[in-house]
């Protein structure tokens, strides 16, 4: 036993150079770092992503490895130096990550937030629309709107997101600085003081689940007044955004009706979000194929699957690219892959791998499996 | 009267006729028999005199008085025989003049060759064993070869091997031995005399292989063993195996027969160059299933792979993947040539495999000849010619049947 760990070790030591970095801070990673891993403390995890922000298979494999290694790519290096260099007085910056499936568009996402995380930001992070809009498990809650007709809420979605939205701001929110500027009322006996703290507006949502859609939506407008009067910065990270302009979402009202992503409250209150009526802030979303139903996976390009719509709503806006993988973060994830024993057998797999899948990161995950 | 003047006219075939039993000749008297007799007489004379002259002549041998219940019993059967050759052989004629009139071709110079195209042609079938489709040959192709008697009136055999039940087969392993022994003596000689060999005195065996069981089977006229087989190869090889085997070479050609295809090496293309002098080849017509397309490559190159404008990912699936690269990898040139496929038709396995043959054929013209040989060993540079079998009336597909229900 304590030498096949001894064997382990060695041999993680011996290739500690070639696919892992210890430099374990988003802040300080720079070209240096391009295509190697770089490991997320387990707690961190736990408070950012424990609520979801990482695919489902990567949870998996994070649990089958027992570490949460993620790998530095240029397109989360670009972004991050295009945020340090930005402008914070100016209106907040959209980015869209774009890419084929299982590019690997989430797990940048999860890098920047990371270092906006890090970097002291607020985050405000949907993990995936699709969850509120397209995912119809069977307890799935629907109720009409109080404060708007003919808009449909999901108040047990929308108290997840404040949960979610808690357990990631837990520093900050305890912070006195962020206090709530006017008074809501929510009915005759529950009202918001003006001047109480954020963290008292998000445990009402989460406490009175009735309430927790009309929450989400002062909660963002509070989010934008206080970024906007310099009380905090804020890093918007949506994944999955183009899921809010497909024509059509699986909800159904108990009349039958479908419907449309605009009638529910969850959406109009991202879509304020994103617009760019506001200052020190910074915005990132994902348009992901997987957001839409198959018919409409054509193409990854942000036009096609945003619509006119969500391009008028986002544009101007920085577009990324999420490729695949170039030569040498292929064979520093081989590199990874065998330290894991997720990849065995001779060196001549590799070449056929990277035929076989493509270079596409996902693809290649689970084409090692097998083996 | 027609019979008569018949008779006059094939003097050679009357003579084998006369003393066949009645219902040949009235046969011939049916007047189109002897009218096609009569018309057919110069060829028929020429074709079949020396198949005629072959069969045994029974006749002389039963005047004899004295003959053994083996002979008589062999007598019998080979009666039978002949007059069913015969009768084949006449069949076999009337059958290719008729053949040659609905063709619309003359009759005396009607070949083989020719027969087999009217068959086809009248007969088209999409069997996939071109052994079980329709067929016309002569008979003495159709029905196999007999022995004839191995042992005179009296019954004494001919042959001195007879009794081991296989003289053909043993005889071939003595004359082998013999010749064994000979080439030792005749080595001592030359050792003896201290004369140099002659240096141009090599057997070249290259380009054949012995005969199959069955060939030799054919050849032998005998069913043997596979043991006497295995027997049979290790004596021969023993034999060729000596330094003087080349005087013995007629001996050794008769079982040995040459290798097939050997010619694609000779047709392998010489690559075309472009603008910016990289070679080039492009194959067309890469078949398979109901995709069609061609298939260009250029060294050197990256191992860029380009299917329909599109990369590796136009196929979804691994297998067609893996399909596309084999060729590659299996050549080594994965990162040395550029690829660029125009594929349509079909599904993506027959896509895949159109451009995985496209891609090996290709090849050729960048490899040398030791791999070429072992491409075509692993199977890439034969074509796959199967196509989609249809569904059947009755039942659920091709050949599935419905399930089994008791009642």
């Amino acid at each position: 036993m304590l030498s096949r760990s001894w064997r382990h070790l060695a041999r993680r030591y011996s290739q500690a150079t070639t696919f892992r970095t210890n430099e374990n801070s988003p802040a300080q990673h720079s070209e240096k770092q391009e295509g190697l891993f770089y490991t997320m403390k387990p707690e961190l995890c736990k408070q950012l992503f424990s609520h979801g922000g990482f695919p489902k298979s990567f949870m998996q494999q994070t649990k089958t490895f027992t570490e949460t290694a993620v790998m530095v790519r240029q397109p989360a290096l670009d972004l991050i130096s295009c945020i340090k260099a930005s402008d914070l007085n100016q209106p907040a910056i959209r980015y869209v990550l774009y890419g084929e499936k299982g590019s690997g568009k989430s797990l940048t996402l999860a890098h920047v937030l990371h270092y906006a995380h890090e970097d002291g930001y607020l985050i405000v992070h949907v993990p995936w629309v699709s969850e509120w809009l397209r995912r119809v498990p069977r307890h799935k809650e629907m109720s009409n709107s109080q404060t708007n007709e003919g808009f449909v809420d999901l108040p047990l979605d929308a108290a997840a997101w404040l949960i979610h939205f808690k357990s990631q701001n837990q520093t900050l929110l305890k912070s006195e600085n962020l206090k709530v500027s006017k008074e809501y009322v929510w009915s005759k006996r529950e009202k918001t003081e003006a001047g109480s703290p954020l963290h008292t507006l998000v445990e009402h949502g989460i406490n009175r689940v009735k309430y927790a859609c009309d929450v989400v939506d002062v909660l963002i407008d509070e989010i934008k007044m206080l970024s906007s009067s310099k009380q905090c910065k804020t890093f918007v990270a949506i994944d999955g955004f183009n899921s809010f302009f497909y024509p059509l979402t699986r909800l159904s009202t108990p009349t039958k009706k479908t419907v449309k992503p605009d009638e529910v409250t969850l959406t109009t209150s991202f879509l304020k979000l994103t617009h760019n009526d506001w200052t020190n802030g910074v915005i990132v979303v994902t348009a992901d194929q997987l957001a839409v139903p198959d018919d409409h996976q054509e193409s990854f390009l942000p036009r096609y699957l945003l619509y006119k719509k969500g391009f008028d709503h986002l544009d101007p806006f920085v577009p990324i690219e999420v490729g695949r993988y170039n030569e040498k973060e292929f064979q520093s994830c081989v590199g990874y892959y065998r330290d894991r024993l997720w990849l065995r057998g001779p060196p001549e797999v590799e070449t056929e791998l990277k035929f076989t899948s493509a270079c596409n990161p996902y693809r290649f995950m689970e084409q090692c499996a097998p083996l | 009267m027609m019979y008569q003047n018949c008779m006059k006219m094939s003097s050679v075939i009357i003579k084998q006729f006369l003393p066949h039993t009645k219902s040949v000749c009235a046969r011939l008297r049916s007047p189109v028999v002897c009218n096609v007799f009569n018309y057919s007489t110069k060829v028929t004379t020429t074709s079949n005199e020396d198949v005629l002259n072959n069969l045994t002549d029974w006749e002389t041998l039963s005047k004899k008085k004295k003959i053994s219940k083996a002979m008589k019993a062999y007598l019998e059967r080979a009666q039978a025989h002949d007059e069913f050759m015969h009768k084949q052989q006449f069949e076999y004629n009337i059958g290719k003049r008729h053949l040659a009139n609905m063709m619309g071709e003359d009759p005396e110079t009607f070949t083989q060759k020719d027969v087999d195209r009217a068959i086809e042609y009248l007969f088209p079938s999409g069997i996939y064993d071109p052994a079980a489709r329709p067929l016309m040959k002569p008979p003495e192709e159709v029905f196999p070869a007999r022995k004839a008697a191995e042992f005179d009136e009296a019954g004494r055999p001919h042959h001195f091997l007879f009794y081991t039940g296989k003289p053909s087969y043993f005889k071939l392993m003595y004359d082998a031995a013999e010749n064994i022994q000979q080439l030792y003596n005749f080595q001592d000689k030359v050792i003896r005399k201290k004369a140099t060999p002659d240096p141009n005195g090599k057997l070249n065996l290259g380009a054949t292989v012995w005969l199959t069981k069955d060939q030799l089977e054919n050849v032998l006229v005998e069913a043997i063993t596979d043991l006497e087989y295995d027997n049979f190869k290790l004596v021969m090889e023993r034999l060729v195996s000596l330094p003087y085997a080349y005087r013995i070479k007629d001996f050794i050609d008769k079982y040995r027969k040459p290798l097939a295809s050997q010619k694609f090496a000779l047709e392998i293309p010489k690559p075309s160059y472009d603008a910016e002098g990289r070679a080039f080849i492009t194959t067309y017509e890469c078949l398979r299933k109901k995709a069609r397309g061609d298939v260009t490559i250029r060294a050197p190159g990256t191992g860029k792979i380009t299917i329909n404008g599109k990369d590796l990912t136009y196929f979804d699936d691994i297998q067609s993947r893996e399909q596309v690269m084999f060729p590659l990898i299996f050549t080594g040139m994965q990162d040395r040539v550029d690829v660029e496929c125009n594929i349509e038709g079909g599904g993506p396995s027959g896509q895949s495999g159109a451009i995985r043959w496209g891609i090996a054929w290709s090849l050729r013209s960048f490899v040398d000849a030791d791999m070429l040989e072992r491409m075509q060993v692993a199977g890439l540079l034969t074509r796959d010619f199967r196509r989609r079998e249809r569904k059947k009336p009755g039942q659920p597909g091709a050949r599935k049947k419905p399930t089994w229900k008791r009642r």
